[in-house]
């Protein structure tokens, strides 16, 4: 069976058939193609590479089906997504690097996010520089923090996390 | 042509190395090993070397159409008094095997009547022992000094008999051995040229660095004329304010241009070094990424990495520092030795007594000390694996109560190290103090005869003071020198270590008229013959027919030469005789690209790289769409476990995919094959070594991913082979038996003495459970 064929069996959504009519902390309640779901789980396969891109689960875990990029739903029902996404995504944005200081076999950071000003701790090897000038940090309790795009960091901050990618 | 040979023969001396000769001509070529006591062995001996070593009646006992192969010979023999060390040669023509002492043959044997040979090892003896009509045969006694040559001549003996390799191709593989090594001894002659060459495009910069060398050693040469100046201008006379303060100015002068060169030969050194460090390593890891494998089956991963850093590394401080030092160590010395012959002749041959002493003591120093060094890493890495062994057993040393043990293992270990460092001390203080009071004993004779002639009004106080100054000058550029020359030698090796690699020939380029083909997945072997060694055949004349869509299982004992076959169909080697089809055309005329784009291979225990799984999948198709991944992910059975990571299709999958269980591993790898589309695949032991649950899964990921195509299936386990069309069972590699499950249990071949073995074994299993279970 050619990879053509395994393509034509996923669920592909349409997002004019999509529609969300509310949302919780971490479940959306939606229609798709006029069926009612409740509960649907939302999972990103590439949370940072594609995250538009979302996998619709039952709340039984079953697949319901995959939207290519939710940004293109109505604007309510977009919304709603959004807004239950940056619970289950949490991912400050760091905005600034204020400091970063060794202390004995880890680095203590203090930076400026859109969720204000914050203090975490890294290993060495925690940031992940994806290729359109993202960077993913990890601290050591697995916490992910990231900036959007490094080149629009100002110069200390660049020169602060090139340390580490 | 003698003369050539015999260069030939004087280089192999030096370095030992494998001998070798030319097939029928009279060429020869000896080498060494260093714990054998004279030759290694001679290929294709010339009439000369046989009569001087076997006696001149030997030739008349050759055939007419015989010829020695290979002559070598034992280090014990064995007579009615026993065993004792004498020599007794071993003579391997075309014909026989003959063994000679005291010129004499002993014994003799019909290569046609030998089944086999091998070595029976004892303890400290080795028996080559003959097989002739079922009865072994002791032929040769050795002790293991000599094995590593008598194993060659084994492996010579089984082509011929065993393995029944046809002589002229032996022949030709012998004297192809010949052409590599004797190319390999040219091309070590001109390492250091060679190094050199890659400096060539960056020359500007090798000169600037030299001129600040050059510059910085004149400038170091002024503060004790300075000195000289200032002490008989100026402080024995007492006046001079003027020239005080021009002195001081000038001393400043001096420090700060000093300061501001070191600082421009620093950074252009270090410029010099990283572009070359660049050039190098590049160049190297290019040159690797399209080497055969074969060569990967030669070098070890360390072995290549050693060569990309640590090799690198020194033939870089060399070519940058070591060779300008060098050079200008002996423009030092031959400058500051006009300098100070000019200011006093005499004391100048004064000033050069303690140098042959430094240069003697430190020739034995470096003769002696290496055994006290290497005894001191040797207790010391007894330390660090004492320390290492415990940490790792501490579950064991605490459950048997023996942390004492360990202790005092340590201790001891501890204080065997200390006796090896007062060891060292102690011969060490046999070599410095005596050379240190050389130089101490001529600055006494030159302060006291200098100052003798100061006091005579002779020599200056200030010539007397600069006189000393570039005396120590002198000296340093002497002891450098010393240690640049042994650097050298270490370059050189490094050097052929680098050429070693870079002299490797590419993978072979497509044949000129090589095509794209749409591969439609019809695999034919016609009479395919297959060595890795160019001795051992790894494949013996291999011959079978793959219907496209048909799947096929290839079954044999290990080493019989299944995952060779998978090799030569992805040509990652190519065979030495006989042809590899696909779809009727041999697969050196289709574009090596192309066919590598069509065929996949899934192996027993793939490898990821350090991406994310997204890019792992899409390795093979890398403008895959975010559906044809996932699509393909599914279809391997390794969508859900992704999914449920946190970072999913982006988690990293950390070194070699280690990150991963084994089974996670081969499904990923089985989605990439799956977004390649072949239309040949070939999966090798895919499931072996998972367990049950998991093969499970991955099974009925291979069920999807083979569907419609060309599937080749490598397997142990026979049960993996249930659904095949043709099973292909191959031993000793050749092909023995083919047909479908039921026509070879029929046969009652190995595939059904295999399979009995399994079913066996899972027969015996369910007995221990039902026993187990009472």
């Amino acid at each position: 069976m050619s990879i053509r064929e395994w393509v034509t069996k996923l669920r592909i959504l349409d997002p004019e058939k999509v529609r969300v009519l509310s949302a919780r902390m971490d479940t959306v309640d939606l229609e798709v193609n006029g069926t009612l779901y409740t509960n649907v789980k939302l999972k990103r396969p590439f949370p940072y590479t594609r995250p538009e891109c979302l996998i619709l689960y039952t709340n039984d875990d079953r697949e319901i089906g995959i939207l290519r990029d939710y940004r293109k739903l109505d604007k309510g029902s977009k919304e709603l997504l959004e807004r239950v996404l940056e619970i289950i995504y949490f991912m400050p944005k760091i905005k600034r690097i204020m400091s970063v200081n060794s202390r004995g076999g880890y680095y203590e950071w203090v930076v400026d996010t859109d969720k204000g000003v914050i203090k975490f701790k890294t290993w060495r090897s925690c940031a992940r520089f994806l290729s359109n000038g993202k960077v993913i940090i990890k601290d050591i309790n697995g916490n992910v923090y990231c900036v959007e795009n490094i080149f629009r960091l100002n110069t200390k901050s660049q020169a602060l996390l090139s340390i580490f990618i | 042509m003698l003369e050539q040979v015999r260069s030939q023969v004087s280089y192999l001396y030096i370095t030992p190395q494998l001998g070798v000769g030319i097939g029928n001509s009279v060429v020869e070529v000896r080498a060494i090993d260093t714990d054998s006591d004279e030759s290694d062995i001679i290929y294709y001996p010339s009439l000369d070397t046989l009569s001087r070593v076997l006696g001149n009646g030997f030739l008349k006992v050759l055939g007419d159409d015989e010829e020695v192969v290979a002559l070598t010979k034992s280090d014990l023999t064995v007579d009615e008094n026993g065993i004792s060390y004498g020599e007794e040669h071993l003579v391997l023509t075309n014909k026989r095997i003959l063994v000679i002492k005291d010129k004499n043959i002993v014994k003799e044997f019909k290569l046609k009547d030998v089944s086999s040979a091998s070595l029976r090892d004892y303890l400290s003896t080795i028996i080559l022992t003959l097989d002739i009509r079922g009865s072994a045969i002791s032929v040769i006694t050795l002790s293991r000094a000599r094995k590593k040559q008598f194993e060659k001549i084994i492996t010579l003996i089984n082509d011929i008999t065993f393995h029944k390799i046809p002589y002229n191709m032996l022949k030709k593989h012998l004297s192809n051995r010949v052409n590599s090594e004797s190319e390999k001894a040219k091309s070590s002659k001109g390492i250091l040229i060679k190094l050199f060459g890659f400096v060539k495009p960056l020359w500007y910069m090798l000169l600037i660095t030299s001129m600040l060398s050059i510059a910085t050693t004149t400038m170091n040469l002024l503060p004790p004329y300075l000195m000289k100046i200032l002490i008989d201008e100026v402080l024995i006379p007492r006046s001079n304010l003027d020239k005080l303060l021009m002195i001081i100015l000038g001393l400043l002068g001096v420090n700060l241009s000093l300061t501001i060169l070191g600082v421009l030969r620093s950074y252009a050194l270090l410029k010099l070094n990283q572009k070359l460090a660049f050039r190098l390593r590049a160049r190297i890891y290019e040159h690797i990424q399209f080497l055969s494998l074969n060569f990967y089956d030669k070098f070890s991963r360390g072995a290549i990495i050693s060569r990309i850093v640590d090799d690198v590394n020194r033939v870089l401080y060399f070519l940058t520092q070591g060779f300008s030092t060098m050079i200008l160590d002996l423009a030092m010395i031959v400058f500051v030795g006009l300098i100070m012959f000019s200011m006093s002749p005499w004391l100048s041959y004064i000033a050069l007594l303690p140098v042959p002493v430094s240069i003697l003591g430190t020739a034995i120093y470096r003769k002696v000390m290496p055994k006290y060094y290497h005894r001191l890493w040797r207790k010391w890495s007894r330390v660090i694996s004492t320390l290492s062994e415990s940490l790792s057993a501490i579950i064991l040393v605490k459950t048997l109560g023996k942390e004492s043990n360990v202790i005092k293992r340590f201790k001891d270990n501890l204080n065997e190290f200390i006796d090896s460092n007062i060891e060292v001390f102690k011969n060490e203080q046999k070599f410095w103090p005596f050379i240190g009071l050389s130089f101490t004993f001529s600055n006494l004779i030159v302060w006291w005869l200098g100052g003798l002639q100061v006091l005579n009004g002779a020599l200056t106080l200030g010539s007397l003071t600069a006189f000393v100054s570039y005396m120590w000058s002198f000296y340093r550029p002497i002891n450098d020198l010393a240690n640049h020359l042994r650097l050298v030698q270490q370059v050189i090796v490094a050097g052929e270590r680098i050429f070693e690699v870079l002299s490797t020939k590419p993978e072979s380029a497509d044949k000129p008229g090589a095509r794209d083909l749409t591969i439609v997945g019809g695999v034919e072997l016609k009479n395919v013959w297959f060595t890795y060694d160019g001795i051992h055949y790894a494949l013996k004349d291999v011959s079978f027919r793959i219907e496209p869509g048909e799947h096929v299982g290839i079954v044999g004992p290990s080493g019989s030469g299944k995952t060779t076959l998978t090799k030569l169909l992805l040509r990652l080697y190519e065979p030495q005789r006989g042809s590899v089809l696909i779809d009727g055309v041999d697969v050196r005329d289709i574009k090596s690209t192309s066919l590598k784009k069509q065929i996949a291979i899934v192996m027993q225990n793939p490898i990821l790289f350090n991406t994310s799984i997204a890019e792992n999948i899409a390795i093979g198709k890398e403008d895959a769409s975010l559906e044809e991944i996932i699509a393909a992910a599914k279809a391997a059975r390794a969508h859900d476990f992704i999914m449920k990571l946190p970072e999913a299709y982006d988690t990293e999958v950390g070194v070699y995919g280690g990150r991963l269980s084994g089974g996670e591993r081969q499904r990923i790898a089985i989605a990439a094959a799956l977004l390649k589309d072949p239309k040949v695949l070939i999966l090798d032991e895919p499931t072996s070594s998972l367990d049950a649950l998991t093969e499970r899964d991955v099974t009925e990921a291979i069920g999807n991913l083979t569907k419609n195509r060309t599937t080749i299936i490598i397997a142990h386990r026979l049960s993996t082979l249930r659904n095949v069309d043709k099973i292909i069972v191959l031993d000793k590699g050749t092909v023995i038996e083919q047909g479908s499950h039921e026509q070879l249990i029929r046969t009652d071949g190995l595939y059904k003495r295999l399979f009995e073995a399994q079913f066996a074994d899972f027969l015996d299993n369910r007995r221990r459970r039902v026993l187990l279970r009472g």
